[in-house]
């Protein structure tokens, strides 16, 4: 193990990219930025080396079609369900000062540590261990590396060394991950740079990081929420990090507003709004705070839906008599019909590669879903085929899944199915669970929960464990979730 | 004349008594649940609709449903149906009589019960609002006149979470502009 110190990390050229001016007021109110970084070349290939001569899997790694191991040795299937989580130690990130040795009167460190260990708690993947267990300080650890005897003793199979300074209003943390069996590293060590205030988000892109070396699998933390909130008679618009922490809120008055819906690249919102009298479709452009209404056609205007290149749009209107999906362009041109019959179709949305859309129809004489190619509405097939009412699709970002709700026997639960119409399974059992909507890595549904009068959000993994309550302050409700993709 | 105009309003007036006395019966059938909405806060406000139509909401026993019916602007369906009762087109006939001696504008406004998706009960109270707009003109009543509007499940009548809220909660609002 070699010595892994502060001056080891710094080569490369590390830059804060800020290129939209709405970020700046996006941060003023109190939203994280955008952080870049680029990886450390050139340094501790040794251990890339010594990784690949040996394979010691934690757990039984079934390769599944997409079960890609990360970094070969120390790795998480997450394909399967109900594993044990990974015990992984989180030590605190020790300050230093400008010179480089640890200040005890920092607390960046810890905070950051917080988060990380959150994120990855909250997967379900991972067991951070109790830091009163460490036989290694945070500053051994980091100045002299891991005694991976010691970290050994308490059961760890990872652990996570890091340091954090400020230098010009900015956050530079730096981290490594270690393999505890081989006494190794996991990838090269890694810094992110970014303003103070936006110390969580570089806390999310460590977890993000973590999480990619050991599983395989692209992370999701550094993502954010929109959902409708409502509390009272108020109902609005608002954003928050995935954690449920740096909530904006973005509309606040009596009208209804429903149905936000991540843009591809994040950066635009739609969503339904009665603002005008009937419900229209808006979008909003979280860069400028712009917003344009998206069509303004007799009737219903309801379920936009983003196609993956963010240039068109699926659409729900009744003006030909009744509920069929459209396609359009999103700046107003190219209206066409997709569906034609006399039942209810709603609800569509795309295939990651935009030549399918699935959606609802009650065209069988129950709700249920169905797929059409996007391009003219042909090639329609029924995928459900149990229950009387199937609604609310989402297909998942990889592809592999989609998410709807299925109702049965007085509820309605969260349920995915393959786009041939197999594997379908229950992932929740409550009284109303419905808008699900997909991390950006496919493996994980948001959705919300009502009881009673009371609606909260939750997720769970798409292998149906690990249900978990997103909290929202101020004991509001949180309903019509949008996953965005990551934010980078 | 004087006299049956007394009688409309008395008529009217109990109605009116019968009705805000259904609502609060949703209190305790709805039980724990309507409890935890204290909490929340506001809880009934955002239901939107001024107290009258509390005159007008069917009896779900049957009983007496037919006067207060017949003087309603709202008229129920079955669980995820727009399609309309006898007794729907009955409120609807009513309401196109009513209106023929005005040249006032409307609007149709369609709902739905709590259960099931967002966007499934917009586009069902769609159809609700458009299945009572087709009979209206069906009637006679010029479709220039008419707006109709979805409102989903977003505008309850009532808070409860039982088949007696929800059959209240599935309905066409004819809404005088």
């Amino acid at each position: 193990m070699g010595q892994v110190s502060l001056t080891g990390l710094i080569m490369g050229r590390w830059g804060l990219d800020q290129p939209f001016d709405f970020f700046k007021e996006y941060v003023r109110n109190g939203m994280a930025g955008i952080v870049t970084c680029r990886w450390g070349f050139g340094f501790l290939n040794r251990a890339e080396i010594a990784m690949k001569k040996l394979r010691i899997a934690v757990f039984s790694l079934l390769f599944l079609a997409y079960g890609v191991p990360a970094y070969g040795a120390l790795s998480i299937d997450i394909t399967k369900g109900g594993l044990q989580p990974l015990p992984i130690a989180l030590s605190d990130f020790v300050d230093l000062s400008p010179d480089g040795t640890a200040s005890p009167q920092g607390t960046s460190g810890h905070r950051i540590n917080e988060v990380v260990t959150a994120d990855l708690e909250r997967s379900g993947l991972f067991k951070p261990l109790d830091p009163t267990t460490f036989l290694q300080t945070p500053v051994e650890l980091w100045q002299q590396g891991p005694n991976f005897r010691d970290w050994r003793l308490i059961g760890a199979d990872a652990v996570v060394s890091g340091a954090v300074h400020e230098k010009d209003g900015k956050l530079i943390a730096d981290f490594f991950l270690h393999d505890v069996y081989q006494g190794s590293l996991v990838g090269k060590g890694k810094r992110f740079t970014a303003p103070v205030r936006d110390w969580r988000h570089v806390a999310h892109r460590i977890a993000d990081e973590i999480y990619t070396r050991l599983t395989g699998e692209s992370g999701y933390f550094t993502s954010r929420i929109a959902f409708v909130a409502n509390k009272g008679d108020m109902k609005w618009l608002a954003l928050m990090d995935q954690d449920g922490a740096n909530r904006v809120d973005l509309t606040r008055d009596r009208t209804i507003v429903l149905t936000p819906r991540f843009a591809p690249a994040g950066e635009q919102l739609f969503y339904l709004s009665y603002e005008r009298g009937p419900p229209r479709i808006f979008r909003w452009d979280l860069y400028t705070g712009k917003r344009t209404i998206q069509g303004d056609y007799p009737g219903l205007n309801s379920a936009p839906a983003w196609s993956p290149n963010g240039r068109s749009m699926a659409v729900t209107l009744s003006m030909d008599g009744n509920s069929e999906i459209y396609l359009r362009d999103i700046d107003g041109g190219g209206l066409r019909r997709l569906t034609e019959n006399s039942a209810i179709d709603t609800s569509p949305s795309f295939s990651p590669d935009g030549s399918q859309i699935v959606f609802n129809s009650d065209r069988g004489g129950s709700p249920q879903i169905y797929v059409m190619d996007a391009a003219d509405g042909g090639n329609v097939r029924r995928l459900t085929f149990e229950g009387s009412y199937n609604a609310a699709p989402c297909w998942s970002p990889r592809g592999d899944y989609i998410a709807y709700v299925s109702g049965g026997g007085g509820r309605f639960r969260i349920s995915v199915i393959d786009p041939k119409g197999q594997n379908s399974r229950a992932l929740t059992d409550s009284w109303m669970d419905e808008s699900p909507t997909w991390s950006p890595n496919g493996r994980v549904i948001l959705f919300s929960r009502q009881a009673g009068n009371q609606t909260r959000l939750y997720t769970v993994d798409l292998t149906g464990h690990n249900e978990r309550l997103v909290s929202l302050d101020d004991d509001l409700n949180g309903s019509d979730p949008s996953w965005s993709p990551l934010i980078r | 004349m004087k006299r049956l105009v007394t009688i409309f309003i008395t008529v009217l007036f109990l109605g009116t008594l019968a009705g805000c006395g259904a609502v609060p019966n949703e209190g305790p059938g709805d039980g724990t649940s309507s409890q935890a909405g204290g909490g929340v806060g506001g809880d009934g406000s955002s239901v939107g609709r001024p107290g009258g139509y509390g005159s007008n909401l069917d009896d779900p026993n049957g009983t007496g449903g037919g006067m207060r019916g017949e003087m309603g602007r709202l008229v129920h369906f079955d669980f995820n149906s727009a399609m309309l009762t006898g007794e729907a087109e009955e409120v609807l006939a009513y309401n196109a009589r009513q209106l023929s001696k005005t040249s006032g504008r409307i609007q149709v406004e369609g709902h739905c019960d709590e259960r099931g998706t967002r966007e499934y009960n917009l586009a069902l109270g769609q159809q609700r609002a458009d299945a009572a707009a087709r009979y209206l003109i069906s009637q006679g009543i010029d479709a220039s006149r008419i707006k109709t509007i979805s409102y989903g499940k977003e505008r309850p009548l009532v808070r409860g979470h039982e088949d007696q809220s929800w059959a209240q909660n599935r309905r066409a609002e004819v809404v005088p502009q």
